[in-house]
């Protein structure tokens, strides 16, 4: 029987976030670079249950805060679809490199 | 008696009233300067009569002063002095400017400006009212400054020729010399005594030093010898002359040139204090007396024939009162101011009538213009001092005053003076009312008509086309100063009299002398000129009097010395003072210019260089920086998230360095 540790976990979530941090700052698709940030929140989401877990098994106070987070990143996925749908509508594209308008 | 400030007043008033019109309102309003003088007359016929024994003032004087300002403590008072001898000249001169002024009304009827002219012919008379009036030096010096500038004014009335123009600055420059003396002289005066007043100075007078009283006596005289055309400053009157006939007839006849020899007599106690001045001042009367004949008898210009025997006839004045004879000479400025202003308003009927002044275009006007003749005749003869007209009367006062005096160098050349004067009276007579018309204009006179009520509007510049006697307002003035010229003479014990002389009728021997000159006079005049009725030959005369003629044809050579000696030094030193001008004033004034002009171009340069090399500088800094920097922001969400993830890893470098 193989020992699941808390090194394990955050293992598991370093590797998550990388994957989440490269996609969000290499992908061109927004869409992608929506899903990347979801990648990296919930490795935040994994860490902290897995501490929470490990480090005061008594308390819940981990879950919860986890639960929270994920409601957030739900709204916040929402906003983001809704601004990169408006996006669409108005250049036909949701790759970001042609998203410089703001350019100084 | 407060009615007699109101004698110089009235005309001002007149002036002061016309003077800001408009010049066709003005052209309509020259009654006013006609009733202020009118008014003035009237004013002075009752304060005549006031002044006169028996009249309403017990001591023959009026008096009253107002101080009108005060400068360093010392007031300045308008007075009036009204005395027997401010009263005869208030007559003499209100008479004529009545009779010069209605003259005018026709003389000047088509002249552009002859409401100017009215106005300022009211301000002369104004002035010349106050000076006789005045009971202080400086007042009377005020009045003859204004009087100077009137004179000036209506010598150069026609200012659109040249020839007016320049006599009109000859006569204000040359007086202007004299006038220098004459205020040197109240300065003085004003250092000794301390007043200006008549009663202080001349009652102090007698007890001056010697000296004081002859250099005041002498520099009132240099003042008096301006404005009355003595010799040597007698220039400036023949060209006077350039001036409109009747303001001759006023000004440069009756009123302002005699305002010499008043202010000599008035100021006689400070002659006789000095004695010597009374010497110099007949010497220079005598010496104009026979210098101004001499001129006259070359002129051909009626009017210059007339001005020169003006200066004689102040010349004579002049005598009189060196001699001392004031009443004589007082008496001789009266009878004088009338039948020469008589003689200037019947040449200037001529000049309108003949459109000319020279004699030589002129002849047998007797015929023509009867009136005019009967008129100029009075005065011709009063000037040559044939009894019984004035000019008789009043020279043999004269004469018997230098008599009197044991002055008998000085009678001889009074004499002579009066010969010249009787030959050059019937040189103009024959010359002009003589003999036959020498020129078409003469010959064409209308029949004289007794109503003398021509139309003359047919005509522009008022001149007639004929030698007919002129209307109404040009003959009465004449005929009523032809009366007055033949009437005066008899006057002459009881004017002594109120002038506070011993009254005498003429003395037989003086009498009978001088008119035995005058008729001599008159008699080589006629055998010259009125012998034959032909031309006169004027060249056969000339040749035989070569250096004498050409002499006199050249003013004894007054103007030429002027000229060599005063007025082309001073252009030179003028010429000269105006190279320096040239070199060293401007020189500074542009080389100032130079320096400043280079001064600000290096301040140009600092301000181009420095100041706006600072301001463009961080403005082009700003901007570069701007260019720069605008690089980073791409508008892209990954490049900033790259920059951010940059800045992370280098904090997190900096952490795990530090921690360790």
């Amino acid at each position: 029987m193989i020992e699941v540790g808390p090194a394990a976990f955050m293992g598991l979530a370093a590797v998550l976030f990388t994957l989440g941090l490269y996609g969000a700052v290499a992908r061109k698709s927004a869409v992608m670079v929506l899903m990347s940030l979801e990648l990296m929140a919930v490795s935040v989401n994994l860490n902290v249950v897995a501490l929470s877990r490990f480090v005061t098994p008594t308390e819940m106070t981990g879950q919860v805060f986890a639960i929270f987070t994920m409601v957030v990143s739900a709204a916040e996925i929402g906003l983001g679809l809704a601004l990169v749908l408006a996006i669409y509508r108005q250049t036909r594209s949701i790759e970001l490199t042609t998203m410089d308008s703001l350019k100084g | 008696m407060a009615y007699v400030a109101l004698i110089p007043l009235l005309p001002a008033l007149a002036f002061a009233v016309l003077a800001p019109l408009s010049r066709a309102v003005r052209n309509r309003m020259r009654w006013v300067g006609v009733a202020g003088v009118a008014g003035s007359l009237a004013l002075s016929f009752a304060a005549f009569a006031a002044v006169w024994p028996g009249g309403d003032e017990g001591e023959a004087t009026y008096r009253a002063s107002a101080s009108i300002a005060s400068v360093g403590g010392v007031d300045l008072a308008l007075g009036i002095l009204l005395d027997p001898v401010s009263a005869v000249m208030l007559i003499v001169i209100t008479v004529v400017a009545v009779c010069v002024q209605v003259y005018s009304l026709d003389y000047m009827r088509h002249e552009e400006r002859i409401g100017w002219y009215y106005a300022v012919l009211s301000l002369f008379t104004a002035a010349m009212l106050a000076l006789v009036l005045a009971d202080n030096f400086l007042m009377l010096y005020m009045s003859w400054e204004v009087m100077g500038l009137c004179s000036y004014l209506l010598i150069g009335f026609w200012h659109e020729r040249e020839e007016p123009r320049k006599a009109s600055q000859k006569a204000f420059l040359t007086t202007r010399v004299g006038d220098v003396g004459f205020a040197i002289g109240l300065a003085v005066m004003y250092a000794t005594t301390g007043s200006f007043a008549f009663d202080v100075v001349l009652g102090s007078a007698a007890g001056w030093a010697p000296g004081v009283a002859t250099a005041v006596a002498l520099l009132l005289l240099f003042g008096a010898m301006g404005k009355s055309a003595q010799v040597p400053l007698h220039v400036w009157l023949p060209d006077a002359m350039a001036g409109p006939t009747p303001a001759s007839a006023l000004i440069h006849a009756a009123t302002m040139v005699a305002a010499g020899v008043y202010l000599v007599a008035r100021a006689l106690p400070i002659f006789e204090a000095s004695g010597i001045a009374l010497t110099v001042t007949m010497v220079i009367g005598a010496t104009t007396a026979l210098v101004g004949g001499l001129l006259a008898l070359v002129q051909f210009d009626l009017k210059k024939v007339l001005a020169y025997s003006t200066i004689s006839q102040l010349g004579y004045m002049f005598v009189a009162i060196g001699a001392g004879g004031a009443v004589a000479g007082m008496f001789h400025l009266v009878t004088h101011a009338f039948f020469k202003s008589l003689l200037f308003l019947g040449a200037g009927v001529i000049i309108h009538a003949l459109h000319t002044q020279d004699m030589r275009e002129m002849g047998g006007l007797g015929r023509r213009m009867p009136w005019t003749a009967a008129t100029f005749g009075a005065g011709a003869l009063a000037l040559a001092g044939i009894a019984p007209f004035s000019g008789f009367w009043s020279k043999d006062e004269i004469l018997y005053a230098v008599w009197k005096g044991h002055h008998y160098v000085v009678f001889a050349l009074a004499l002579a003076a009066a010969f010249v004067t009787a030959f050059y009276v019937a040189r103009l007579w024959f010359r002009v009312f003589m003999g036959a018309p020498r020129t078409l204009a003469a010959f064409a006179g209308h029949a004289d008509t007794d109503h003398g009520d021509e139309d003359h509007g047919g005509h522009d510049g008022g001149h007639d086309e004929s030698a007919a006697d002129r209307r109404g307002e040009t003959r009465w003035p004449m005929v009523l100063l032809g009366v007055i010229t033949a009437g005066i003479g008899f006057s002459a014990p009881f004017f002594s009299e109120f002038l506070g002389h011993a009254g005498h009728w003429p003395d037989p021997m003086i009498a009978s002398v001088s008119m035995g000159v005058a008729l001599a006079g008159l008699g080589a005049g006629w055998w010259v000129y009125g012998r034959r009725a032909g031309a006169v030959d004027t060249e056969a005369i000339k040749a035989r009097f070569r250096p004498a003629y050409s002499a006199l044809d050249a003013k004894i050579y007054f103007d030429a010395a002027y000229e060599r000696l005063a007025i082309r030094p001073f252009i030179r030193v003028t010429e000269s003072l105006a190279v320096f001008d040239r070199i060293v004033v401007d020189g500074v004034v542009n080389g100032a210019a130079v320096l400043w002009r280079t001064a600000t171009d290096l301040s140009w340069g600092f301000d181009r260089r420095v100041i706006d090399g600072v301001v463009n500088g961080t403005a082009r800094l700003s901007r570069s920086a701007g260019v720069a920097l605008r690089r980073l922001q791409s508008g892209r969400v990954q490049t900033y998230q790259r920059y951010v993830l940059g800045a992370l890893v280098l904090l997190m470098l900096l952490i795990v360095v530090k921690g360790a």
